[in-house]
């Protein structure tokens, strides 16, 4: 082996620890010795480990191989008999419409490859949306693609016919029947009008808008300091100073996330002109995505957290109340000192009274106006939070005749003290209109069967109002499907109206009749009516004098919303399953997160054995209901105190065979679509946790051990780099970044070339004097003008996922499952390594804070995987890629072994081969499908460059200035990702690669990457000393 | 102790290893030919679900490639008409006819009519018709003389050597851009002189890297 100093060895004085999970930082022998070979153990053993088995196979293969055909399948061309228009094959479309979620909906421009809907992106021209994508936007196209959709119209539980069904409508038009909705909540200003025609023909209606996760807390709490539940939209760009109540603020989950990510990034960015930033302080009862951007953390209950409160409120003055805590202090005279310029923002596990009085904080510090805006949405009052409770009595009393449920499934996830399921039994007609046959259709009377967003027609309205229209990209998949506003006017009128119809009978006064026709194209060409956002209002003094609950004490559980899964919608989605939690890095399951000395106190632990976890099962007993859950350790998350996640434990039906092949064959066991659904049967149901004011904490939780333990899979510890030596993450604090910009480099391990003491030629690379960018044939080539680099910065990503769901989306990314994640051979091309960071020499750390950092393959000059390769097939490209070319791959892996990032996935199986044939809808045809035995790898979206080229080519025009983006950087809230050409001295990462924060990782390698770090800058108050 | 083999046999090593060496340099040379596009691709004329003719459309009555293909100048995909097309002509030239039953058929029932694919490119490789149509390589360099046709059929291998061959020089292949869709076009004495100021006015270079097609 060849030894050289600078690899091997790196002298880097560092002050802290970075490390991936609590074995990592301890470094047990077990951990050490899983990560010294190249793949976790596992990844390279076969199937199955019997060696009769592989005998089998071999025997097996050997008999076939004679047999395999010797020509193509005979392939067919199937024009259209009578082509529309615009359709020009080969040519994707794209179209505005929008999504419904979390009652608001999010504007995006979704990309059409021959009648496919493929690929889903923001609409930048909406004002209110900003041309970027969250996790559930992006991952929201699988849903529509899901194979376990129910397809057919279910009278119970038997297939039944339209005209059955609307002759129950016309039955209902007679007689006086009560008629109660449970819909999600919408912003659908048709739903909104069907509401009203409901109410005419019924007498007697209910209509409960339904939120899964419990009732609105903040909206009750503004409605409680002001008088009427206004909408606040925070401009975190403004602000000098935000604090955040246990506020998620900007994880995925948030309603309006994508706005807040972008306006805490611009506040947060740092670059010649911008030399300031705004100072975060979270106080939350678990780890987030927002505490991990915290300038200032702490962890503390959710009760701790609602006490915090009511200091900081008496700290400024505006209570009367024991004498407050140092933080609560600090934290007020900060305030103060900002003038207004500042936010104080509560969370969803936050009672409403909390709400109000941040209300009342923030305008007593007179932030109302500058840096939060009030909307006015026209609601007069806030959901109750006991209206769920007063249906379901009525419903027990048989008081409801007819039960419509759109888009909500409450047998699973209603509050279990109200036995809905029961109730349900006493309502002689319920119509359930769902996309699964799942825990509510298959106890109504009728199921039917919802259109995905993408099939059909209807309308709703974004964070700040502004109407917008949803257009259908494609007919629904199944016949019978029907959205939930056509089954509401078939109720409510008794005949079958077309949802465009509907639509259009909606916007017809708003646009006017006069020439309706054009502005309406207009505003479906466009994808919103411009001026019709909501009004910001003034309101007048507010007033909250109300008591804040305080906790019981006891064990404390948080109930969250999954930011992978949401509340259950999306836990039929194999990529949300896959996708790394953004904090436990847990896939396909859910687990209860508690802390170091809370673990340690019970008595439970999760175990690191060969790669994966074996954690302790417990029951989790609250408001009379336990379930079993596997236990998880999340140092930072506060003591006394368990999180649990929702959306899992999920029980959908569906018609699907099980996938059954003979013994020689293991598409079986690789298949994660083989065996029913993909939701049912993981994790546990945490809704049942609940009260029955359905509140997202629940005090003395009582916690045992079963005894039993159970795998879990994470991802946290793949591919770990060698974090002790290395300077993988560079952080300083603002003092430090404007006393020296180039901090970043300031601890670099001696590169060679770039300085006298190491001269480039005593590190030459294995090519020597045949390095491909000085021959002839590269720089003879038109991609020779473009060198494609990325740049990603640090300081305002927070790990949201959305880029490696937008990844796998346009770049055909398979899915594997939990068993084969475990053995390391997932294939996420970007993956985000989330990283501890503790003071050095603290062996164990409960209080560490945490770092991000998204790791695509890096494009190196001198790619180490580039020589290695036996057959050629991973070459460096004229415009400085690293390009994989899977036709010649052999599937040596030695580039992986040879790659120093870790980012090169191998397929192991044949994963493209065994997906649903809806699911292969939803695949790039840009994009080459990968076969087993070969290599893939991020390829900075090769295909959009290559398309950018031809279209410029085509047009004869060189390509614009930041003409190419990736989907990463496209989907990105933060806008964290920048791409483009290096040599363009102006295109934006030429900009932002000369930043002094930036840094390349490894660079002591000499292996020159084409992608950059900003290096983090936390602004910390020189006045609050941490304690750690 | 008599011997086991007889005198004779002492050929037998020699004979073996000849016929060994020579056995694998046939079976090399066997695969070179037998597993090539050259052999198993070329050639490939599969029964159409129609009976249409090239020959007939172009040759003798001479239409324009363009006029079925019609986005050939502007899409990666050069399509195949939608039956719209075949039937601006039909419903009044030859409406009894057998065979355009299955013609008929499609545009009664808005089916499309199965063609089926004669050029099949992996999906690996990715290729775009409006690129090379503009850039002066005409339909009859990769699809032969699809006018001679009464059936299609693929006349050149589609493999990378094939598609270097022209990457590597283009002057010996492209001709001007109205000429594109000429059947049996004949270069010019100085085609190459020509062709070479073209690719040096208008910047044609081919590439020749891996993921320029492969991605």
């Amino acid at each position: 082996m060849i030894s050289l100093p600078i690899v091997d060895a790196p002298d880097v004085a560092q002050t802290s620890r970075l490390w991936r999970s609590l074995p990592h930082l301890r470094q047990d022998s077990e951990f050490v010795e899983s990560n010294q070979e190249e793949f976790l153990p596992g990844a390279s053993n076969p199937i199955s480990g019997s060696r009769r088995h592989f005998l089998q196979l071999l025997g097996a293969s050997m008999a076939l191989g004679g047999l395999a055909a010797c020509r193509r399948p005979v392939e067919h061309v199937m024009p259209f008999a009578d082509r529309p228009e615009e359709l020009i094959p080969g040519i994707p479309l794209q179209y505005a419409t929008a999504m419904p979620l979390r009652g608001i909906v999010k504007p995006l421009v979704v990309k059409s490859n021959d009648g496919r809907p493929t690929k889903i992106e923001g609409n930048a021209q909406h004002p209110g949306g900003h041309g970027s994508t969250g996790v559930f936007e992006q991952a929201s196209l699988l849903n529509l693609y899901d194979p376990d959709r129910s397809q057919v119209l279910l009278r119970n539980g038997t297939e039944t016919s339209w005209d059955d069904f609307l002759s129950l409508c016309q039955r209902l038009q007679l007689g006086s029947r009560r008629v109660a909705v449970m819909a999600a909540s919408s912003s659908s200003p048709t739903i909104a009008r069907l509401r009203a025609e409901l109410e005419a023909s019924f007498s007697m209606t209910t209509w409960l808008t339904y939120r899964a996760e419990g009732i609105d807390t903040e909206a009750l709490g503004i409605e409680l300091a002001f008088g009427s539940p206004y909408r606040p939209v925070y401009h975190f760009d403004q602000a000098d100073v935000i604090v955040s109540l246990d506020a998620d603020f900007l994880g995925p989950t948030a309603q309006n996330s994508g706005h807040n990510t972008r306006s805490f990034a611009a506040s947060r960015r740092l670059h010649a002109d911008q030399r300031t930033m705004s100072r975060l302080y979270v106080a939350e009862s678990s780890y987030s995505s927002t505490g991990l951007m915290a300038d200032h953390r702490r962890r503390m209950t959710s009760a701790s957290v609602s006490q915090l409160a009511v200091e900081l409120a008496v700290a400024l003055g505006l209570r009367e109340g024991d004498s407050p805590g140092e933080f609560a202090v600090h934290l007020a005279a900060e305030l103060q000192a900002a003038q207004g310029q500042c936010i104080v923002l509560a969370g969803e596990t936050q009672p409403a009274e909390v709400h109000a009085l941040c209300a009342v904080i923030n305008q007593s510090l007179g932030a109302i106006g500058q840096t939060l805006e009030l909307l006015d949405t026209g609601l007069g009052e806030a959901a109750r939070p006991d209206a769920l409770a007063s249906l379901v009595s009525d419903m027990r009393d048989g008081l409801v005749d007819v039960l419509i449920m759109l888009g909500v499934n409450p047998v699973y996830d209603a509050p279990p003290n109200l036995s809905f399921a029961s109730a349900l039994e006493r309502v002689s007609d319920s119509i359930h209109v769902g996309l699964h046959v799942d825990e509510t259709a298959r106890l109504s009377t009728w199921h039917v069967p919802a259109a995905h967003y993408l099939e059909t027609w209807g309308d709703g309205r974004t964070w700040n109002g502004t109407w917008t229209p949803i257009q259908p990209l494609i007919a629904p998949l199944y016949d019978d499907a029907r959205s939930g506003s056509e089954i509401l006017g078939a109720v409510a009128s008794g005949s079958f109206v077309r949802g465009y119809e509907q639509v259009r009978t909606t916007w017809m006064p708003v646009l006017g009749n006069e020439d309706f026709e054009s502005d309406w194209r207009r505003v479906l060409h466009d994808g919103f009516l411009a001026e019709t956002g909501f009004d910001a209002v003034l309101p007048a003094a507010a007033e909250f004098n109300g008591v804040i609950p305080t906790s019981p004490g006891g064990l404390e559980l948080v109930i969250r919303l999954d930011p992978t899964v949401l509340d259950g919608s999306f836990a039929n989605n194999a990529w949300c399953q896959e996708l790394p939690d953004p904090i436990t890095k847990i896939v396909w399951d859910n687990v209860a997160i508690m802390s170091p000395a809370t673990a340690r106190e019970l008595d439970v632990a999760a175990t690191y054995k060969r790669g994966r976890y074996y954690s302790d099962i417990v029951t989790l007993s609250a408001n009379g209901q336990s379930i079993e859950l596997p236990v998880w350790v999340v140092p930072g998350h506060p003591d006394n105190s368990v999180t649990v996640n929702l959306g899992y434990g999920r029980n959908i039906e569906t018609t699907r065979p099980e996938r059954d092949t003979p013994f020689w064959d293991t598409d079986d066991s690789t298949d994660v679509y083989a065996h029913g659904t993909l939701a049912t049967g993981i994790g546990a149901n945490t809704f049942l946790l609940r009260d029955a004011l359905a509140r997202p904490i629940a005090s003395g939780l009582q916690v045992t051990k079963t005894g039993r333990t159970y795998m879990v899979v994470t991802t946290q510890d793949h591919g770990v780099l060698d974090v002790a030596a290395r300077p993988l993450i560079r952080s300083a604090t603002l003092d430090e970044y404007l006393d020296n910009p180039a901090f970043a480099l300031e601890h670099e391990a001696p590169t060679p070339g770039k300085d006298e003491k190491t001269r480039f030629e005593d590190y030459p690379t294995l090519w020597e004097d045949q390095h491909p960018t000085g021959t002839a044939a590269f720089r003879d080539s038109d991609y020779w003008q473009n060198q494609w680099g990325m740049v990603i910065d640090l300081n305002t990503c927070t790990g949201c996922n959305a880029c490696v769901i937008a990844c796998q989306a346009e770049n055909n990314v398979q899915v594997v499952g939990k068993k084969e994640v475990g053995n390391g051979r997932e294939l996420h091309w970007l993956r985000i390594d989330r990283y501890f960071l503790s003071d050095d020499g603290v062996e164990v750390s409960d209080d560490p804070k945490m770092v991000v950092q998204p790791m695509p393959c890096q494009h190196c000059e001198n790619a180490p995987c580039e020589s290695v390769c036996p057959v050629a097939a991973t070459v460096h490209s004229p415009d400085g890629t690293n390009q994989m070319i899977y036709n010649r791959c052999i599937g040596t892996r030695y580039c992986a072994n040879n790659c120093p990032y870790k980012v090169r996935r191998f397929n192991y199986y044949n994963w493209s081969k065994t997906i649903p044939s809806t699911v292969q809808m939803a695949q790039n045809p840009d994009v080459s499908i990968r076969f087993r035995g070969v290599m893939e790898k991020c390829s900075f979206c090769i295909q959009r460059i290559r398309s950018a080229q031809k279209n410029a080519g085509l047009e004869k025009r060189p390509l614009h200035r930041d003409e190419v983006v990736t989907a990463c950087q496209q989907a990105c809230s933060a806008e964290a990702i920048t791409f483009g050409d290096l040599n363009d001295p102006g295109s934006q990462v030429s900009l932002a690669r000369s930043d002094p924060r930036s840094y390349t990782m490894l660079a002591e390698l000499n292996i020159r990457p084409r992608v950059s770090y900003l290096a983090r800058v936390n602004n910390p108050s020189s006045n609050l000393i941490e304690s750690t | 102790m008599p011997q086991i083999f007889p005198r004779k046999a002492n050929k037998l090593p020699v004979l073996s290893l000849a016929g060994v060496s020579l056995g694998g340099i046939v079976s090399v040379l066997a695969v070179w030919y037998y597993f090539s596009p050259e052999y198993t691709d070329v050639g490939y004329a599969p029964q159409q679900p129609v009976n249409y003719s090239h020959r007939v459309h172009v040759d003798q009555l001479g239409l324009d490639c363009r006029y079925c293909h019609s986005f050939v100048e502007i899409a990666d995909v050069s399509n195949i008409p939608a039956t719209e097309t075949c039937m601006n002509c039909h419903e009044i030239v030859l409406p009894q006819s057998l065979d355009l039953m299955p013609v008929r058929a499609s545009w009664a029932d808005d089916s499309s009519i199965p063609w089926v694919k004669v050029h099949q490119l992996p999906d690996y490789a990715q290729f775009s018709h409006a690129v090379h149509v503009n850039s002066g390589v005409g339909c009859e360099t990769c699809h032969g003389r699809v006018d001679q046709m009464d059936v299609v059929s693929q006349v050149e291998p589609m493999s990378m050597g094939w598609c270097l061959e022209c990457h590597r020089e283009p002057e010996q292949y492209l001709r001007p851009n109205d000429e594109i869709t000429t059947m049996g076009y004949m270069h010019s004495a100085d085609y190459l002189k020509i062709n070479l100021d073209r690719v040096r006015e208008e910047g044609i270079r081919p590439p020749t890297n891996c993921s320029a097609c492969h991605y």
